[in-house]
């Protein structure tokens, strides 16, 4: 299915309906994606009024949450749509909630960036969390990005993608235990930075989760809990 | 054509009669016609088979030359044909050099119908927005270049407004975007790389910041001992006098560098945030009465002339009025009025401060916000003033999307009118409490 395939139908008022409640999407994508770069570096800078911003500036997103769901519930309503329209609403739908705890999470992260900086800083300022930060946006970018495309493809490297964060997680995870053991008085911040890790771990699940709509939207199918190895041996079997 | 036309005619009636001659020989006219029009008929369907054979194949040689209608048909034909295939050809070969300078431009270019949706972009905006040049056809630009930025200017569509964005391709990576409609509703969507803009501003903005910093400590340890000496009663009259002017000069270093370090803050600093309310009348009044006590200055009026509210940040906008008051009042005299007023209309809201002091002359003014700038370069160092007031007050201002006017004239006094936009400004009593906590 390509973009121009949404466009096929005889109603042109369909049309430009479903185009705008992507461009809405995506929008609201574009939101979440700031509030996410702007929460990143309020931790790795330190700087707390930032941080304080970001959690604050959450409300836009909720917002558009709302104003996206009515809008499916009416398109539902008045079309009833059929087919890859059915499942691009539905995939919406949940896009949308996904989306939406990324913002939360960001949320999270700039409350905790605004504590953070209010205490004294580690010598490599918290380099740690701005790889897996950065390597979470990066996911959610693709991610967006495979959503306005409908690109299968890209969406698969943000499943496997999915799995390197992980580890990473793991990593940080076990560095703050370490850093715990050494020094008592330090884990109260260090409790925080792993709340931070954790919550951009939770950023690229969802963002996995966005891919598999997409997938769901494109092909139909539901990889949900397969597996990253089936999935994709599926869509080897579909290519040949 | 018409002399030909003509001849045709003539030859297909010679043609027919010589028939109907040659058939009353035999006294068969009838007949000799009929013969004479099949034969006629018979040759008129072989050239237009070939006509259409010549069409397929594309090869009109064999009726190039020749005197009769259909051999001028073709090669007036074939002539055409040739013509307009030079002509693609040359379209072509324009469009191609065409395609191939805009490629080779260093800046990304969009061109986007009236929907947003991308029509053709280059090459730059390829590898500066990762734009795909087949796939993204009609996809709307702001799928893509998900920025909330551009997407308001996209919305605004003004071609003197730019808007920076991050690099979606990579890290830490500027963009800076402009949009510049054109013909019926299409636009050209600009992309340029200012990553070292940006950085150059930032490492600048940083040095100030740790410059004034790193000055901090050693300053206050001198005006804490210079405090000390000041109140020690020991101390040898001899030294009264430098150790107060010590830390006279102490004070107001340790104002330079804090007004600094304040006004990196707010260049580091995007927009004020609008979910504040300021009651400007009351800071103004206070900020009357926080200087009516302290000297034998000027009048200070106050006219509070609108009930309306700003939204922004009450911290900065406080320092704003103490700046531009504590500006009027030293270069008043003290017989002088210097005026505060509040005013507000469908257009925004102003404050204005106004004096009757010495004025500053027109070709100044326009300098009047740089930092450090000083009209008289041996007069006013004394009197108080760090040079920095009104550089912040225009940073303030530009952070609530606000103008600063300045008019004045010498001798007779001058006016800082700060205007603020519309959307800065509430005029009912603000109902936004009840508003925000349901967003939040």
């Amino acid at each position: 299915m390509e973009a121009s395939d949404l466009t096929g139908h005889i109603s042109r008022r369909f049309n430009k309906d479903i185009e705008d409640l992507r461009g809405k999407v995506l929008t609201m994508g574009g939101v979440v994606e700031a509030q996410l770069a702007r929460a990143i570096s309020a931790i790795v800078s330190g700087d707390s009024e930032l941080g304080l911003q970001v959690a604050h500036d959450d409300y836009k997103v909720n917002d558009l949450e709302v104003s996206i769901d009515e809008e499916c519930s009416r398109i539902l309503a008045i079309r009833a749509p059929a087919a890859g329209d059915l499942r691009l609403i539905v995939a919406i739908i949940k896009t949308i909630t996904d989306l939406e705890r990324i913002g939360d999470e960001a949320e999270k992260i700039g409350f905790l960036a605004s504590k953070l900086a209010g205490m004294d800083r580690p010598s490599d300022s918290y380099r740690e969390l701005k790889t897996l930060g950065t390597h979470v946006s990066h996911m959610l970018r693709d991610a967006m990005n495979a959503f306005a495309r409908l690109d299968v493809t890209e969406s698969f490297e943000v499943l496997r993608e999915d799995e390197r964060v992980d580890e990473e997680y793991e990593a940080i995870q076990r560095q703050c235990i370490t850093f715990m053991m050494e020094d008592p008085r330090s884990i109260k911040r260090v409790m925080n930075v792993t709340w931070a890790a954790r919550s951009l771990e939770r950023i690229g699940d969802h963002a996995k989760n966005i891919c598999e709509y997409v997938i769901y939207m494109v092909q139909g199918r539901d990889v949900r809990h397969t597996g990253i190895s089936d999935a994709a041996e599926l869509d080897a079997e579909k290519d040949l | 054509m018409p002399g030909s036309r003509r001849k045709f005619i003539v030859g297909l009636v010679l043609f027919l009669a010589a028939g109907a001659v040659i058939g009353s020989l035999y006294s068969r006219a009838g007949l000799g016609l009929l013969v004479a029009a099949s034969l006629a008929l018979i040759w008129q369907v072989r050239q237009l088979l070939s006509f259409n054979r010549g069409l397929r194949t594309g090869d009109f040689d064999s009726f190039r030359y020749g005197e009769g209608i259909w051999q001028q048909m073709f090669s007036r034909f074939s002539y055409e044909h040739e013509r307009g295939a030079r002509y693609k050809r040359q379209y072509h070969q324009v469009i191609k050099e065409v395609q191939k300078s805009t490629n080779a431009m260093p800046d990304g270019a969009v061109i986007l119908n009236d929907l947003n949706e991308i029509v053709i972009c280059n090459r730059a905006a390829k590898t500066l927005a990762g734009l795909k040049r087949k796939k993204d056809r009609g996809q709307r630009v702001d799928n893509i270049l998900r920025d909330p930025g551009l997407t308001t200017l996209l919305e605004t569509n003004d071609a003197t407004q730019t808007v920076d964005i991050p690099s979606p391709v990579r890290d830490n990576e500027w963009l800076n975007c402009r949009v510049v409609p054109y013909g019926v509703s299409q636009k050209l969507l600009l992309l340029r790389d200012v990553t070292e803009r940006i950085l150059l501003n930032r490492m600048r903005r940083d040095f100030v910041a740790n410059a004034s910093h790193e000055l901090r400590s050693p300053l206050t340890v001198m005006s804490g001992y210079l405090d000390t000496m000041a109140e020690d009663e020991a101390l040898p009259k001899t030294w009264q006098q430098p150790v107060r002017q010590m830390q006279r000069q102490a004070r107001r270093m340790t104002e330079i560098v804090s007004e600094l370090l304040e006004l990196s803050r707010l260049e580091g600093s995007g927009s004020a945030s609008t979910d504040d309310v300021v009651d400007v009348a009351g800071l103004l009044v206070a900020a009357r009465n926080a200087c009516e006590g302290q000297s034998d200055g000027p009048v200070i009026h106050v006219q509070v002339e609108s009930t309306a509210q700003l939204r922004g940040n009450s911290g900065e906008i406080e320092s704003v009025i103490a700046n531009l008051l504590s500006n009027a009042l030293r270069h008043t005299p003290q017989d002088g009025e210097v005026t505060l007023r509040w005013t507000s209309g469908s257009d925004g809201a102003e404050i204005v401060v106004r004096d009757t002091g010495e004025g500053v002359a027109e070709e100044h003014i326009s300098r009047l916000t740089e930092r450090f700038f000083r009209v008289d370069r041996g007069r006013s160092r004394d009197d108080g003033g760090v040079g920095l007031g009104l550089a912040i007050v225009k940073h303030v201002l530009g952070r609530h999307e606000a103008s600063l006017h300045i008019t004045s004239e010498l001798g007779t006094g001058s006016e800082f009118r700060c205007h603020f936009p519309p959307q800065r400004v509430v005029v009912e009593a603000p109902m936004l409490l009840t508003d925000h906590a349901q967003n939040s």
